[in-house]
C-alpha cells in the first residue's frame, strides 16, 4: 500500500486543472478566427466564405442541417482539410492551413461524430493516448521505463485518473472500449480529448444517436468541463435544443455558407435560420 | 482476538484504544484514482480527532443530531465517531430516497448538521432546507460542482477538519479526551430509520451498550478479529452495514475498505478479497445470474467443464465444508474442480479469501445458498432486526440449513407466540422509536420482549424457521394456508424472474405478478433470435409467456409435494409490464416488495385475475430517474397455470 | 528410458529449433501487418539484406565494388579492416534505420489512403529491388557469417542423454545445435522486449493506437509518418535478428530470402496479427515437420518438409480462417 496519505490530497479534484497549454489570451478574447474560409472538393463547394471567431472561454456552437459544412469545417479547424481560400488564426498567429499534428500540438483536441476510439485498447489506454503530445520525447528512456520517465509516466497515469474520475468512467478503466455501449464510448472519448489538456474542444455531434438521460450527462460534463477548467469549446450540433441550452454563441451554416452569428436567443429569432430548419427551398 | 476490557463501552473510547493496540495496522481503505490509499487506526484517530473538533467549532453540542446522507465514504463513517465522541447523535439516511421521505426523516430527527456526500446531496438537502426548521448547516465531503454556491452555512469537511487541526495545535487534546471519558454505555449511539414496509420511517435508537455488546457476541460468534478485510458497499443507513462496517470494525478492530463508485464494486472486492463479507440475498442472486449468463456466452469445453464440476460440487461441496465423510475420489475430483473451476469463480467473485459470509434480510433461495456453499464457501444465514441491534439467529459453523435461519444468537432469548408470532429479547434491544412512544409500546412489551412481525417456528433442533411475515400469512376460502413469500421465493429461485407478488388471502385461489429479469431473458431473447424494442415488449412476448408457464408448473409441483402448500398453487398469473421500482413506491429501498402497494396500484389487474379474463388494459403512472412522471400503459395478458394433484400423502385438494 | 523415446523427444526438440526461426520471419511480418495493415512482401528480403550488410560491415567489404570496378576500372575489394561483431550489428542497425527512413519518405509517403493490394504490390517492388540492391551493393557469392555465436552440437548434451540409456544399446546422445539454442533465447528475449515496448511505452501505445484507428491517432497527434519509419525499423531490426540466425546457420545465400515463404503457413496458423501466433505457429510448423519427415516421409518416400507445411495452413483456411491467435474476422452482411 501507500505512504501515509494526507487526506488533502484525496480528493484533489478542484485544484485539478487542465491547464498544459496555457496562453496569454485574456478570457473573453478571440481565440481562434476563420475569415474567408472556401474549400471545395473537386468542384463540389462543402464551405463558401465563412468567417467566426472563438473566444476565449466559451462554448460556442456550429450548427446547421445535415450536409451544412459543419464537420468540413470542423475539419478545417484541426487540420484534416486544408482549405483552399482564408486565413486560420489561432492564438494570434495567422495561417493558411492547419497540420493535424501541428493542431494537437498547439492544444486543439477532438472528438468525431461517429467515435474514433481505439477499439481494441482499454479505456484508461485510449485517454492515455490522448497525452501522447504532452509526454517528452524520451524513447530510449521509456523504452527502459525508468528514472525520470517513469515519474513522468506516474505523472501522466495521474493526470488520466483525474479525468476518469471527473467523466465518472472508472468501472471501466480496463474495458475495452469496443465492449463498451456507445454512450459510454462518447464518453471516453470525450476524455481523450481532455487528456490532451486542450486549449481549445472540438465536439463533433457529442450527443449524436444519445438517449434523452445520456444527453443530458453529456450537456452536463460539457458546462462543467469549461466551468472547471475554463477549457474553450467549440461544438457542432444537429440537434438546436441541447446546443440553445448550452452554448454561449451560436453560427448557423446552411449549404457551406454561414446564415448566423449571434447568442442562442438572437439565432433563433433569424429568419433565414427559421427557414433552414423548416426546409424552405432555397430559391438559387 | 485481542482481548479488551469492560471499560471499553463507546466506539470513541474504541478509536482511542486501537490506535494503541492496533496503531500501525490498517484501519480504513478507499480506492482513489484508481489507488488504494490506506489510513491505521494511529492514522484514523488523528483524522477522527480533528474532524471532530472541527464540528464542536461549528456549534455542534451534546445531544445534537447530525445526518449523514451519502454512499460509502470513508469520511461519511468518520463522521460517527467525530459526532460521538462530543455527544452527538448521528442519523445515517438512505441517499437514493426520494426527496419526501428524506425531508421526512430529517425533520423528524431534528437533525442541526447534515453531511452530505457531494452536490447531488447537497442540492438535495437544500431544497428542503426550508422545511426543516432545525437544520443550521450542511456540510460536504466532495467539492466537485459547489464552488460557486453560497458557502455562508455551508462547509467541507476539508475546510472543518483544518479547522480542528488548529484547534488541537493551540490547545491540545485534552479536553476532547475528557469528553470522551464522559460518554457512557447507555447513551445514545445512533438513530437508524427504518425504511418499513408500512407507514412513516421509524427511528430505532441505539445505545452504545446494545452495539458494542451485539458487535462483540458477533465476533466471538465467527472468531472476526484484527485480520480480517471487509468492503463496505451497503448503504450506512441500513443497521446490517452499521453494525458490520462500522461497530465491529471498531470492537475487533478489523480494516474496512470503501468502494471507488458504486459500479466499481465487484472488482474492488475482487481486489480488497474481503475474508467477512454480507450482502442481502439479491447480491447473491445477482452475482449468480452473471455467472450464469457469462458461462452461457462461453465456449463448449468450458460450459462443459463448468456444468460438470460445479454438479460434482453441489454433490460433495457442501459435505466436505461441513467436515463430513466424504470418499477419496470425490475428494481428489473436488480438488480438480478447485483448480479448474471453483477457484477461478471465487477470484471471480472476490471471495477467494473469504471465511464468513453472511446473508441476510430477506430468506435465500435455497439452491442460491446451497450453490455457493458448494464452492466451499462458508456462507451463512442470520435473522435479525435493526431493532435488535441485527443479530437475533444466526447459523453456527457445522449447523447451515438452507431453510432454517440458525440458533437464537449468543444472549438472544426466543420466544414464539400464540399467533406464530416471533419474539425475542436480548441485550441489543433498541432503546424505543425515536419521539413515538406508541409504535415503542406496540413493539417493545415492558419486559423487553420485541415483537418481530415475524411467523415462524424453532424446530426440533432448536432453529428458527421463519415462514413469513405475520400479518402476511392468510387462509384462502378453501382454508388453506397461504404464505405469499414462500410462493414468491419459490418463483424467484428461477433466474429469469426478478420479482413476483402472489395474493390469495380470502380468495378462491391464489394467483401472481410476475417481473421478468431482464438481463437474463434479455440475454435468452438473444440466444433464440427473439428481437424486442423494449420491456413492456420482452415482458408479453408469448415466448416468454410459455417460459414463465413453466417455471409456475414447477412451482406446483413443488408445492404440490408439500401438504402444508399444497392448496396453495398458483392458478392464475400475469407477467407486469413494468418492473417494480422503489422510485414509483413499488419497493422500499432495501427492494422488498410492498404488497398493500401494489395491490392497490394494480388494483384492476388483480380483478382480471380473478375474474376470468384473459387480458386487460392498464395504465400506470411511472417517475423517472430525473423526477418527471410519466404514464406506461400496456395490455397484459394472464395465463392459466397446470394445477397438479397433491403428492404427498394427506388431504386432497380438487384439481381443475 | 528407451532410445526410441528419446528419438522422439530429440525429433521434438529439433522440431522446436527450426521453429523459433520461421517464427523469427514470422514475427517481422506481424508487427507490420499490425500497425499499418500491410503484408510486407519484402520481409525475408529485408532480413537477406541485413544479414549481407553485417557481413559486409564485419570483414570491410567495400560497397558496391563490383559496380564501382566495372565504372572505375579499379580492383577495390576490401577496406582491409574487420569490425567487432557488436560494431557491425550497430551499423547494420543503423542502415536499417535509414533504409526504414528512405522507403517512408520515397515509398509509403506517397500512397498514404491507398488500398492494401497497392501497398501490398509495393512491398514486391521493394522486395525486388532490395534483392537486386544487395547484390549490387555486396556481390552475389554465398558468405559465412560469423558473429561468435556457438554452433555445432553440443557434447555436454550428447553426454547427459547418454547417461539416460542403458548401458549396452547403440545410442549416441541426444544431437541439439547451440546455435539453435541460441536462437530459441533470443527468439523469447525478442517477444518479451516487443511486448514491453507495445503495452508499456508511449511510442509502443501510440503504435497500438495508429493500428487501430487513423484518424483518431491524427487527432491526438500522433505523426503517423514517424510511426511508420519506427515500425519499419523496428521489422528491420527483427529482419536483422532472424537474418543472424539464418545467415549463421546456413550461410548469407540469396536463397534466404525464399524462407519468407515458409513464414507464410506460419502466419495462417498463428493469425496475422497475433505476435504469441507467430511464435506458436512457427513452432508447430517445425515439429510437425520434423515428425512428419521422419514418422510419415518413409511411408509417401520423403521431402514431406517440403509440403508439410502447406498443407497444415491449408487446412486452417478451411476450418480457422483467423488462425490460431487471430481476430476473428466477422463479415457484416
Amino acid at each position: 500500500m501507500n505512504a501515509p496519505v494526507d487526506s488533502k490530497s484525496l480528493r484533489a479534484a478542484e485544484q485539478f486543472q487542465l491547464s498544459a497549454h496555457q496562453d496569454d489570451i485574456a478570457k473573453g478574447d478571440v481565440l481562434l478566427k476563420v475569415e474567408n474560409v472556401s474549400l471545395s472538393f473537386g468542384g463540389v463547394k462543402a464551405i463558401s466564405d465563412i468567417s467566426f471567431d472563438v473566444r476565449k472561454g466559451e462554448i460556442r456552437a456550429i450548427i446547421g442541417p445535415n450536409g451544412a459544412g459543419k464537420t468540413s469545417m470542423l475539419n478545417v479547424i484541426n487540420g484534416f482539410y486544408h482549405p483552399q481560400i482564408g486565413t486560420i488564426t489561432y492564438r494570434g498567429q495567422p495561417r493558411h492551413a492547419m497540420r493535424s499534428t501541428e493542431a494537437a500540438r498547439q492544444g486543439i483536441s477532438r472528438t468525431f461524430q461517429n467515435i474514433a476510439l481505439f477499439k481494441g485498447m482499454s479505456t484508461l489506454d485510449n485517454i492515455m493516448t490522448g497525452r501522447i503530445t504532452l509526454q517528452k520525447r524520451n524513447v530510449f528512456w521509456q523504452a527502459l521505463w525508468h528514472g525520470p520517465a517513469m515519474r513522468e509516466d506516474i505523472e501522466h497515469r495521474r493526470a488520466v485518473e483525474h479525468i476518469i474520475d471527473f467523466l465518472e468512467i472508472q468501472a471501466i478503466r480496463h474495458t475495452p472500449v469496443g465492449r463498451l455501449p456507445y454512450g459510454l464510448q462518447k464518453r471516453v472519448e470525450l476524455g481523450r480529448a481532455l487528456a490532451a489538456e486542450p486549449a481549445l474542444l472540438l465536439l463533433d455531434e457529442p450527443m449524436a444517436g444519445m438517449n434523452l438521460e445520456e444527453k443530458e450527462d453529456m450537456s452536463r460534463f460539457i458546462l462543467d468541463v469549461n466551468d472547471q477548467f475554463g477549457t474553450t469549446i467549440a461544438l457542432i450540433e444537429h440537434d438546436m435544443g441541447v446546443v440553445m441550452d448550452i452554448s454561449d454563441r451560436v453560427v448557423v451554416l446552411d449549404y457551406g455558407r454561414k446564415i448566423g452569428d449571434g447568442t442562442p436567443d438572437e439565432v433563433s429569432k433569424n429568419q433565414d435560420v427559421i427557414d433552414a430548419y423548416l426546409g424552405v427551398p432555397h430559391d438559387e | 482476538m485481542a482481548q479488551t476490557d469492560a471499560s471499553l463501552d463507546t466506539f470513541p473510547k474504541y478509536l482511542l484504544a486501537n490506535a494503541k493496540r492496533f496503531g500501525g495496522r490498517a484501519a480504513m481503505r478507499n480506492k482513489d484514482l484508481g489507488i488504494w490509499q490506506k489510513w491505521t487506526w494511529a492514522e484514523l484517530l488523528e483524522e477522527i480527532r480533528d474532524y471532530s473538533l472541527g464540528l464542536e467549532a461549528l456549534g455542534v453540542k451534546k445531544d445534537d443530531k447530525i445526518a449523514i446522507v451519502g454512499q460509502n465514504r470513508p469520511r461519511l463513517y468518520w463522521t460517527f465517531c467525530a459526532a460521538q465522541a462530543i455527544g452527538a447523535v448521528p442519523v445515517p439516511v438512505y441517499a437514493d430516497s426520494v426527496a419526501e421521505e428524506m425531508s421526512y426523516v430529517l425533520d423528524h430527527a431534528g437533525v442541526v448538521l447534515a453531511i452530505c456526500q457531494d452536490q447531488e446531496q447537497v442540492d438535495k438537502v437544500q431544497s428542503m432546507a426550508d422545511k426543516l426548521p432545525s437544520l443550521k448547516k450542511i456540510v460536504y465531503d466532495e467539492p466537485r460542482g459547489l464552488r460557486d454556491y453560497d458557502h455562508e452555512n455551508l462547509h467541507s469537511i476539508d475546510e472543518i477538519q483544518q479547522r480542528g487541526k488548529d484547534i488541537h495545535a493551540a490547545e491540545g487534546d485534552a479536553r476532547w479526551l475528557k469528553t470522551i471519558g464522559q460518554g457512557k454505555g447507555d447513551d445514545l449511539s445512533v438513530i437508524l430509520y427504518t425504511s418499513g414496509t408500512t407507514g412513516r420511517p421509524k427511528g430505532v435508537m441505539l445505545t452504545f451498550d446494545n452495539l458494542v455488546s451485539a458487535a462483540k457476541s458477533g465476533c466471538e460468534f465467527d472468531h472476526l478479529d484484527e485480520h480480517e478485510e471487509t468492503i463496505a458497499y451497503l448503504p450506512l443507513a441500513w443497521v446490517g452495514d452499521h453494525t458490520f462496517s462500522y461497530a465491529q470494525s471498531y470492537v475487533a478492530g478489523f480494516c474496512v475498505s470503501c468502494p471507488e463508485s458504486p459500479e466499481t464494486i465487484s472488482e474492488d472486492r475482487r481486489e480488497i478479497a474481503p475474508t467477512y463479507f454480507f450482502a442481502p440475498p439479491r447480491v447473491f442472486e445477482t452475482l449468480l445470474t452473471q455467472i450464469m449468463v457469462r458461462m452461457e456466452d462461453a465456449g463448449r469445453t468450458k460450459k462443459a467443464m463448468f456444468g460438470h464440476f460445479l454438479a460434482h460440487a453441489r454433490k460433495v461441496g457442501e459435505r466436505i465444508l461441513n467436515g463430513e465423510p466424504v470418499g477419496a475420489w470425490d475428494r481428489l475430483k473436488y480438488r480438480i474442480g478447485d483448480i479448474l473451476v471453483y477457484g477461478p469463480l471465487k477470484n471471480r467473485l472476490g471471495m477467494t479469501k473469504l471465511r464468513v459470509g453472511y446473508t441476510a434480510g430477506e430468506a435465500i433461495g435455497p439452491e442460491i445458498f446451497r450453490f455457493y456453499r458448494s464452492l466451499g464457501l462458508n456462507l451463512k444465514q442470520l435473522y435479525g432486526q435493526t431493532e435488535a441491534s441485527v443479530y437475533v439467529t444466526a447459523q453456527p459453523d457445522g449447523e447451515i440449513r438452507a431453510d432454517t435461519v440458525g440458533r437464537p444468537s449468543p444472549g438472544v432469548e426466543i420466544k414464539i407466540a400464540d399467533s406464530g408470532e416471533v419474539l425475542y429479547r436480548s441485550p441489543g434491544v433498541f432503546l424505543g422509536y425515536y419521539k413515538d412512544e406508541e409504535a415503542t409500546r406496540s413493539t417493545k412489551t415492558p419486559d423487553g420482549w420485541v415483537h418481530t412481525g415475524d411467523a415462524g417456528f424453532l424446530d426440533k433442533e432448536g432453529h428458527l424457521k421463519i415462514i413469513d411475515r405475520a400479518k402476511d400469512v392468510g387462509k384462502l376460502n378453501s382454508g388453506a394456508l397461504f404464505a405469499p413469500k414462500y410462493i414468491e421465493n419459490a418463483l424467484k429461485f428461477f433466474p429469469n424472474i426478478k420479482e413476483c407478488v402472489a395474493f390469495g388471502d380470502g380468495r378462491d385461489y391464489v394467483a401472481a405478478f410476475l417481473n421478468i429479469d431482464l438481463t437474463s431473458v434479455g440475454n435468452w431473447a438473444e440466444r433464440n433470435n427473439i428481437s424486442y424494442a423494449s420491456y413492456q415488449e420482452l415482458a408479453n412476448h408469448p415466448q416468454v409467456y410459455e417460459m414463465m408457464a413453466s417455471h409456475v408448473d414447477e412451482v406446483n409441483r413443488q408445492l404440490a409435494s408439500e401438504e402444508m402448500m399444497a392448496g396453495a398453487q398458483v392458478h392464475r398469473f400475469l407477467v407486469l409490464h413494468k418492473e417494480l421500482d422503489p422510485d414509483d413506491g413499488e419497493l422500499t429501498r432495501t427492494q422488498k416488495v410492498r404488497r398493500s402497494f401494489i395491490a392497490e396500484r394494480y388494483a384492476e389487474l388483480i380483478e382480471a385475475l380473478y375474474d376470468g379474463s384473459t387480458e386487460k388494459f392498464v395504465s400506470t403512472e411511472v417517475t423517472f430517474e430525473d423526477g418527471r412522471k410519466g404514464k406506461i400503459s400496456a395490455t397484459v395478458k394472464i395465463a392459466d397455470a397446470k394445477v397438479h394433484e397433491v403428492t404427498a400423502a394427506g388431504f386432497k385438494e380438487a384439481a381443475e | 528410458m528407451s532410445p526410441v523415446v528419446l528419438n522422439l523427444i530429440e525429433t521434438i526438440l529439433n522440431g522446436l529449433m527450426a521453429g523459433v526461426m520461421y517464427s523469427l520471419v514470422a514475427l517481422g511480418f506481424v508487427l507490420i501487418f499490425k500497425a499499418s495493415g500491410i503484408f510486407n512482401f519484402a520481409q525475408g528480403v529485408m532480413a537477406l539484406f541485413a544479414a549481407l550488410t553485417l557481413v559486409g560491415l564485419q570483414t570491410g567489404q567495400v560497397p558496391f565494388a563490383h559496380l564501382i570496378n566495372a565504372v572505375l576500372g579499379t580492383n577495390l575489394h576490401s577496406f582491409g579492416w574487420t569490425l567487432p561483431a557488436f560494431a557491425a550489428v550497430i551499423g547494420t542497425l543503423l542502415v536499417m534505420v535509414l533504409f526504414a527512413y528512405l522507403f517512408e519518405a520515397l515509398v509509403l509517403k506517397h500512397l498514404v489512403n491507398q488500398e492494401p493490394i497497392i501497398l501490398f504490390m509495393a512491398t514486391i517492388g521493394l522486395a525486388y529491388f532490395l534483392e537486386g540492391f544487395g547484390d549490387l551493393m555486396w556481390g552475389s557469392d554465398v558468405k559465412t557469417m560469423d558473429v561468435g555465436i556457438p554452433s555445432g552440437g553440443s557434447f555436454w548434451w550428447e553426454d547427459v542423454t547418454l547417461g539416460w540409456v542403458a548401458e549396452g544399446s547403440d545410442y549416441y546422445g541426444m544431437y541439439i545445435d547451440r546455435l539453435d539454442v541460441v536462437a530459441a533465447v533470443v527468439a523469447v528475449v525478442l517477444v518479451i522486449v516487443l511486448t514491453i515496448f507495445s503495452q508499456y511505452t508511449r511510442m509502443g501505445r501510440a503504435l497500438r493506437a495508429v493500428a487501430d484507428d487513423h484518424q483518431a491517432a491524427l487527432s491526438v497527434g500522433i505523426s503517423l509518418r514517424t510511426i511508420w519509419v519506427v515500425v519499419w525499423s523496428i521489422a528491420g531490426f527483427v529482419a536483422l535478428v532472424a537474418g543472424i540466425m539464418w545467415g549463421s546457420k546456413s550461410g548469407v545465400q540469396f536463397s534466404l530470402s525464399l524462407i519468407a515463404l515458409k513464414a507464410l503457413p506460419v502466419l495462417i496458423l498463428g493469425g496475422f496479427t497475433s505476435i504469441p501466433g507467430a511464435i506458436v505457429g512457427g513452432l508447430i510448423i517445425g515439429v510437425g515437420e520434423k515428425l512428419a519427415e521422419i514418422y510419415v516421409g518413409p511411408m509417401v518416400g520423403g521431402a514431406v518438409e517440403n509440403w508439410f507445411a502447406y498443407v497444415v495452413a491449408l487446412a486452417f483456411l478451411l476450418f480457422r480462417p483467423q488462425g490460431l491467435f487471430g481476430e476473428r474476422i466477422i463479415e457484416r452482411v
